[in-house]
């Protein structure tokens, strides 16, 4: 098989993959879990893989590592496949980030860092001038440097992950695949990471797979999403171009939730039952979001909101009421 | 603290304890005749010659011996299956050895058939040899069929307890000077290793040994588990049999010669990351072989009872001694965090 020709790009995908069945065999038995998966991974490019629970993300992931091999269809790496890689040179050429925790407490930040060296290191693993130097490059490249010769007992969970990336940063490889990086971090921690991320791929030219269900910080990081959903092929394309064409609602199965395609938000769906609300959009968009959290209350005939000071006026039945905040509006509505 | 002044320090703890090992005992032979001796000078009575030459000097080096294999096996059961409870034994190669030594020395009564003429020492090696050696395919096949280290793990413990169902079977029914023999063995025994079989059983240590120092860089990556030392190019299935052999030789062979003996591969390699606060095996394996020995050569001294006729069975030392004195260090530091 050869690259996907209809790519409108001209750079050469780093991997790529035709219609992939995915699945587990279970004795003789094939479980497949996602069919028609068709995708290309670019050098520079920082990739966001989402998807609902269960959709094969991970098994993506593992075919990917040559893990668990696709049932059919070959995923090839420039132009050699991925079954015909030794486990060697694929080290080489991929290092990843896991969401299973790691313990070695007694292990430093530097020793975690070396270790992913491994690939390139000799019988004993014992570290060259030269990997010595690419470790330190990858510490300073991470902001780690100061904590280098903490142990991994005593990091938090946003420095732990930043070590795990540095580690597969010191891998050397040109492709980086990350499971959830961001799962158990905090708002900071996760745009920093990404913004690392983006920065890697940028200025190291690698191509990054990032498996992630934020959505908010995919839309802002992201060069290219793959979206996968339950029975459907892969769909690949940038954030703002799968938003427009309505293929992040593939995100939200069933009924109940829908993507807002102006700021790219999850809410409720909810029928138009809102007022009309007029006033400042800032101010109004904050008194919308307190409605819909709160559709089942009885709704005015309309609301006007003005700033400095900031009041809201309700038009309820030729009475009107003013409030200065919208827990009392809220409130009053309840009553 | 630096490596390199622990593991002098260890190295002097050694030789001192080894000294001691030799002069104390049923009779005390003084250090500086021991000394001498080394430097030629022979011992003022000849009954010292036999008593260190023939008895002692043996014992200490099979203490030494077993107490590498052990401590080394262990260290690599529980970086291979990430689990600080893993030791030597769990992958049921003590069970099998008892097994075996078992149809030995009770079946005749059980069955109603003499499987040898006597227990003889050889026989009794042979009977644990083939024990261990039954689990160990018995396990080959096992890791063959499953992938999953934890599968593994719960495999080896279930041939372990149905091994040692097998003996309670047979203690059940044999006669009570057989049974004696066997809770004997079981007690473990350091002395009954003369030159020759110490030529044998060093030279297995010396294959098991080597096995794991051609490893240590793919059991460091274990430290991140499975997923990722395979992400890094380690070869786990060739790890995995490194392991089951390297383990099967060191603890089978120890096992053979000196009966199970318990505590030391667990409760060793937790002692070395607690003194040498790394995960680095190339600085802990070495760290855990000097610790085996330095544990081992002590609970060994003890067993002797200086000053007394008789000796205490080694595996009630390593076990009465050695685990409250674990338990503490235990206690003292964080010990999940640094496993």
């Amino acid at each position: 098989m050869k690259p996907n020709k209809s790519s409108p790009r001209k750079a050469k995908p780093c991997i790529h993959a035709k219609d992939l069945v995915l699945g587990y065999a279970l004795g003789k038995q094939i479980n497949p879990i996602a069919s028609g998966i068709s995708f290309e991974l670019f050098h520079g490019e920082l990739t966001c893989l989402m998807g609902p629970n269960g959709v094969g993300k991970s098994t993506l992931l593992k075919a990917i590592m040559s893990q668990n091999l696709p049932i059919n269809g070959e995923i090839w790496f420039g132009e050699t496949s991925a079954s015909q890689m030794s486990d060697l040179v694929r080290a080489q050429n991929i290092a990843v980030v896991l969401t299973e925790k790691i313990r070695s407490g007694l292990m430093t930040v530097r020793e975690l860092v070396a270790l992913g060296r491994s690939p390139h290191t000799g019988l004993w693993g014992h570290l060259s001038a030269a990997d010595n130097a690419f470790v330190n490059q990858v510490l300073e490249l991470t902001h780690l440097g100061d904590i280098a010769e903490k142990r991994l007992s005593q990091l938090s969970d946003g420095q732990r992950q930043t070590a795990m990336i540095a580690r597969a940063l010191a891998q050397d490889s040109n492709i980086m695949v990350l499971d959830e990086p961001t799962a158990h971090l905090d708002l900071t921690n996760r745009f920093d990471i990404m913004y690392l991320l983006k920065k890697l791929a940028k200025e190291a030219g690698k191509a990054i797979l990032v498996v992630t269900h934020d959505l908010e910080v995919a839309m802002e990081t992201a060069d290219q999403l793959w979206i996968m959903a339950t029975k459907e092929p892969l769909v690949a394309g940038s954030p703002e171009d799968l938003m427009l064409e309505g293929h992040l609602q593939k995100l939200l199965p069933g009924e109940k939730w829908e993507i807002d395609s102006g700021n790219g938000k999850i809410r409720l769906k909810t029928p138009s039952t809102l007022p009309e609300i007029s006033g400042p959009e800032h101010l109004t968009y904050w008194v919308k979001n307190a409605l819909r959290k709160n559709i089942e209350i009885p709704m005015p005939d309309k609301i006007v909101v003005s700033q400095n000071p900031f009041e809201i006026i309700i038009f309820s039945e030729q009475n009107y009421f003013t409030f200065s905040r919208i827990s009392e509006m809220i409130r009053f509505l309840k009553n | 603290m630096s490596h390199r002044f622990k593991f002098t320090c260890a190295l002097i703890l050694v030789v001192i304890l080894w000294l001691l090992n030799i002069s104390l005992g049923s009779i005390s032979i003084p250090i500086e005749a021991l000394l001498k001796r080394l430097a030629g000078v022979p011992f003022p009575r000849e009954s010292w010659e036999i008593i260190v030459m023939d008895y002692r000097i043996p014992k200490s080096m099979t203490a030494i011996l077993a107490g590498i294999a052990l401590s080394v096996s262990g260290l690599q059961m529980q970086t291979f299956f990430r689990n600080p409870l893993a030791g030597p034994f769990v992958l049921g190669i003590s069970s099998g050895a008892g097994l075996g030594v078992a149809l030995l020395v009770m079946a005749g009564t059980a069955f109603g058939w003499q499987l040898f003429a006597g227990t003889s020492y050889w026989s009794v090696i042979l009977a644990s040899s083939a024990g261990a050696i039954g689990v160990l395919v018995l396990m080959g096949l096992a890791a063959w069929k499953v992938k999953d280290s934890m599968t593994l793990l719960i495999v080896g413990l279930m041939f372990g307890s149905a091994a040692s169902a097998i003996v309670t079977l047979l203690s059940f029914f044999s006669a009570a000077e057989e049974l004696k023999l066997f809770t004997l063995w079981s007690m473990g025994n350091l002395g009954n290793t003369g030159w020759s079989e110490l030529g044998l059983l060093s030279g297995a240590i010396l294959i098991g040994v080597t096995m794991v120092v051609f490893s240590v860089k793919s059991y460091n990556a274990m430290l991140l588990g499975e997923a990722y030392a395979k992400s890094m190019g380690i070869n786990f299935q060739k790890l995995r049999w490194i392991m089951i052999v390297s383990t099967g030789i060191l603890t089978g062979g120890i096992t053979a010669f000196c009966g199970p003996i318990a505590f030391i591969g667990i409760a060793v390699p937790h002692l070395a990351r607690l003194l040498f606060k790394t995960n680095d095996h190339r600085i802990l394996f070495p760290a855990t072989a000097i610790l085996g020995i330095l544990v081992l050569l002590a609970c060994d001294t003890l067993s002797q009872m200086p000053g007394h006729a008789s000796s205490l069975p080694i595996n009630a030392v390593t076990t009465a001694f050695g685990a409250p004195l674990i338990i503490w260090l235990i206690m003292r530091r964080n010990f999940s965090e640094a496993f």
